[in-house]
């Protein structure tokens, strides 16, 4: 078990590297000058030259890879063209408002689509239950999230009033970390959240479903059933069988989930981790972009061990060689 | 009668609260008397999407209490559909009629609630295909113990206790409790399943072909172990098997089942030493038997032909396409049941079953019928 997990684990870090090797240059051979930006603003040039050095983009673009995995290696992502501040300044609070939508959001999403998947897969075959929730999950699969997005902003925001449809707080309120617990913050958050529900969930839903469809007729359910304990239990069988291919798709999902993310925090202007890395990558601020790419790389790489690990939780059949 | 008395696992680890609690368990479990069953023109027909198949038709029989009853047949004859049906898990939109009284309460079109009340408590299940009946993610013991757990309030201690009992009377060390289901071997999985229908020493056991999957030296010794708990709890049982020979070793009295109607029963000794219905005797033929001292050893002769078709059930006697002793009168009219003492048969020949037996013992009798066919 631990050798597997050292060895996942150096896997993970080679993956990582590959990916951060890649990012590197592929920024790099962008015909793109970052002063551009600045230089709009009446750079000398001069100014320019010390920005570049400062920057590390001056020598040969080896001599830079080697600098900037050295820096890697001690936490160091540089800093913001843009924001003349440490990367890890301005990417730590966003980080914080994305997770903010994303963990409740996935959470929710998957076990409210297991909760669901279950009830509808355990349902009469062919009965209301089972066609509308299957219709349902379907249909807002196929929808684009974006528009998920503009609906509820449409239908909650500008049509009911219901909530606000743009950032994370009124001009006014407490900033920094006492945000958070304001009623304010919360009434930002609802419809981003809702919408990373409702786009995570369907696909939750379908694949409990068909889970618990397939293991309702297994034997060993018709012998639970013989037992005499209740139907809800009878289910609990079924669905907890049903969980390891949903763990499976869960966790490499997320990858895919998280460009959803992205989309939704553009629709409702969350600012979040997603929405600075499309930005920066349009401004050129390579440093953010670079450690955003990172940390998605490393997250993505961590939710596939742990679906692995969770997966052996769940599974006894399964050996860890 | 202490049911659970034989059984001593080694290890024991509850405390002696928890063996208190199993005491008074044991001895509220050992109290259950062995139930009586009566069916009564038991007809059940599964929906298909070619319109009802009526896999089951007319099936009367009786389980006096403390007694074993062996049901054979072909596979294929419905023994399967009687079994599930006693204990409600027929696929639904399964149309079941007729009467089953088990100690006088009626146990079909019960709710899914009032079933729940009567499984396990007075009516356990020995499934077929023991190699898929253990749900893979939970540990075995755990399995046992929701068993007892959904019947009796006892901690998980004291279920786990009875559990290791239970393994101890099916012979499995009680360690291996903790195991999941894909490390044991089929036989032990069989097993468990034995020792799961036994948990709450339930009146009534259904046994559906217990040992069909196994190889012939694990089922001879599975087949003695339920005998020898047969004779231990007296329980009431029904047996499955399409085996003759396990009726014989087994049942006191034997239900012989062809195309969803009762073709013979009766005292197992009579049904086999004089069967009434040409096709128990072809089972006889079919199977191999004991050696009789001072008889020849007999050949295998396998009975030509398949169960027919029970979307369109034949008008006549439903055994008529394969039997050696057939008439147009067969073919056109269903033979009645005469009874003969405590032995009754379907078949309109039934004073002639002497010479038929007689006949049958012959091979070419069928294989005369197999070339004609
Ligand atoms: N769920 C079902 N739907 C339709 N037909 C079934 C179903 N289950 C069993 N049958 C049919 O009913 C007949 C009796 O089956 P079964 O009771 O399993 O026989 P046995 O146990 O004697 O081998 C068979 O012809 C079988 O194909
Ligand atoms: S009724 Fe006719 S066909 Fe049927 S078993 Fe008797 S002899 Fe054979
Ligand atoms: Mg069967």
């Amino acid at each position: 078990m631990r050798a597997y997990i050292l060895r996942r684990l150096a896997q993970s870090v080679l993956v990582i590297w590959a990916v951060t090797t890649i990012m590197f240059f592929m920024f790099r051979v962008m015909p793109a000058d970052p002063t551009a930006i600045l230089l709009e603003r009446g750079l000398s040039d001069e100014a320019r030259n010390a920005l570049l050095e400062q920057w590390g983009l001056t020598g040969s673009l080896w001599d830079q890879y080697v600098a900037y995995l050295g820096n890697l290696l001690v936490g160091d992502f540089g800093s913001s063209f843009l924001y003349r501040k440490p990367v890890w300044e301005v990417l730590t609070p966003l980080i914080i408002n994305t997770l903010w939508i994303a963990v409740p959001g996935l959470l929710l999403g998957a076990a409210l689509g297991a909760a669901i998947g279950t009830a509808v897969g355990w349902a009469r075959r062919g009965g209301k239950l089972e066609r509308t929730g299957i219709f349902l999950a379907t249909v807002i699969r196929g929808v684009p999230n974006f528009v998920i997005g503009i609906a509820l902003l449409t239908v909650f925001s500008s049509t009911l009033g219901w909530f606000p449809g743009f950032g994370m707080g009124d001009p006014g309120q407490n900033v920094g970390f006492a945000r958070y617990f304001t009623l304010d913050f919360l009434h930002h958050l609802a419809l981003p959240l809702i919408a990373v529900i409702i786009y995570f969930m369907p696909e939750n839903l379908l694949l409990m479903r068909s889970g618990v469809v397939e293991n309702r007729t297994e034997d060993y359910i018709e012998l639970v059933r013989a037992k005499g304990v209740s139907q809800g239990r009878v289910a609990w069988h079924a669905a907890r069988n049903s969980m390891l291919p949903l763990i499976t798709w869960l966790f490499p999902a997320l990858a895919e989930t998280i460009a959803g993310i992205v989309v939704i925090e553009i629709v409702f202007s969350w600012p979040g981790v997603g929405r600075e890395l499309v930005l920066a990558v349009t401004r050129q601020d390579y440093p953010v972009a670079q450690a955003a790419f990172f940390l998605l790389a490393v997250m993505i790489v961590l939710a596939n061990l742990a679906a692995d690990l969770v997966y052996g939780k769940l599974d006894p059949r399964v050996v860890y060689k | 009668m202490t049911s659970t008395s034989l059984a001593t696992p080694e290890n024991r680890t509850a405390s002696p609260a928890t063996m208190q609690a199993l005491a008074t368990l044991n001895d509220r479990l050992a109290a259950k008397p062995a139930a009586h069953l009566r069916v009564e023109k038991l007809s059940i027909a599964y929906s298909t999407a070619r319109g009802p198949f009526h896999a089951v038709d007319d099936v009367s029989f009786e389980v006096k209490p403390g007694t074993n009853l062996g049901l054979v047949g072909e596979s294929g004859c419905g023994k399967s559909t009687v079994i599930k049906a006693l204990i409600g898990l027929q696929p639904e939109g399964t149309k079941v009629s007729g009467q089953a009284l088990l100690d006088g309460q009626e146990i079909l079109g019960l709710s899914e609630r009032a079933l729940q009340d009567v499984r396990w408590t007075k009516i356990s299940l020995i499934t077929q295909s023991a190699m898929n009946s253990l749900d893979p993610v939970y540990c075995i013991g755990d399995q046992i113990c929701e068993a007892i757990q959904a019947h009796e309030s006892v901690s998980r201690a004291t279920a786990w206790a009875r559990a290791e009992e239970m393994f101890a009377l099916v012979g499995l060390p009680a360690s291996r409790l903790h195991d999941f289901p894909h490390q044991f071997s089929g036989g032990m999985r069989q097993r468990t399943v034995i020792a799961m229908a036994l948990a709450l020493n339930a009146g009534m056991l259904l046994a559906d072909e217990p040992t069909t999957a196994l190889d012939p030296i694990m089922q001879s010794q599975i087949m003695s172990r339920i005998r020898g708990i047969h004779e231990h709890m007296r329980r009431s049982m029904i047996l499955v098997t399409h085996d003759i020979a396990v009726v014989a070793e087994t049942c006191e009295n034997t239900v012989v089942m062809y195309a969803g109607k009762v073709a013979e029963k009766g005292p197992t000794t009579d049904v086999l030493a004089r069967p009434l219905h040409p096709y128990t005797m072809g089972l006889q033929n079919a199977f191999p038997r004991l050696p009789v001292k001072g008889q020849p050893r007999q050949a295998l002769i396998s009975i030509p032909g398949i169960v027919p078709n029970l979307l369109r059930p034949p008008p006549g006697c439903r055994f008529a396409g394969r039997c050696p002793f057939a008439t147009e009168r067969c073919h056109i009219e269903a033979p009645a049941v005469t009874a003969v003492g405590a032995q009754s048969a379907a078949c309109h020949y039934i004073d002639r079953a002497p010479e038929f037996r007689e006949a049958a013992a012959r091979p070419e009798t069928w294989r005369k019928l197999g070339a004609g066919a």
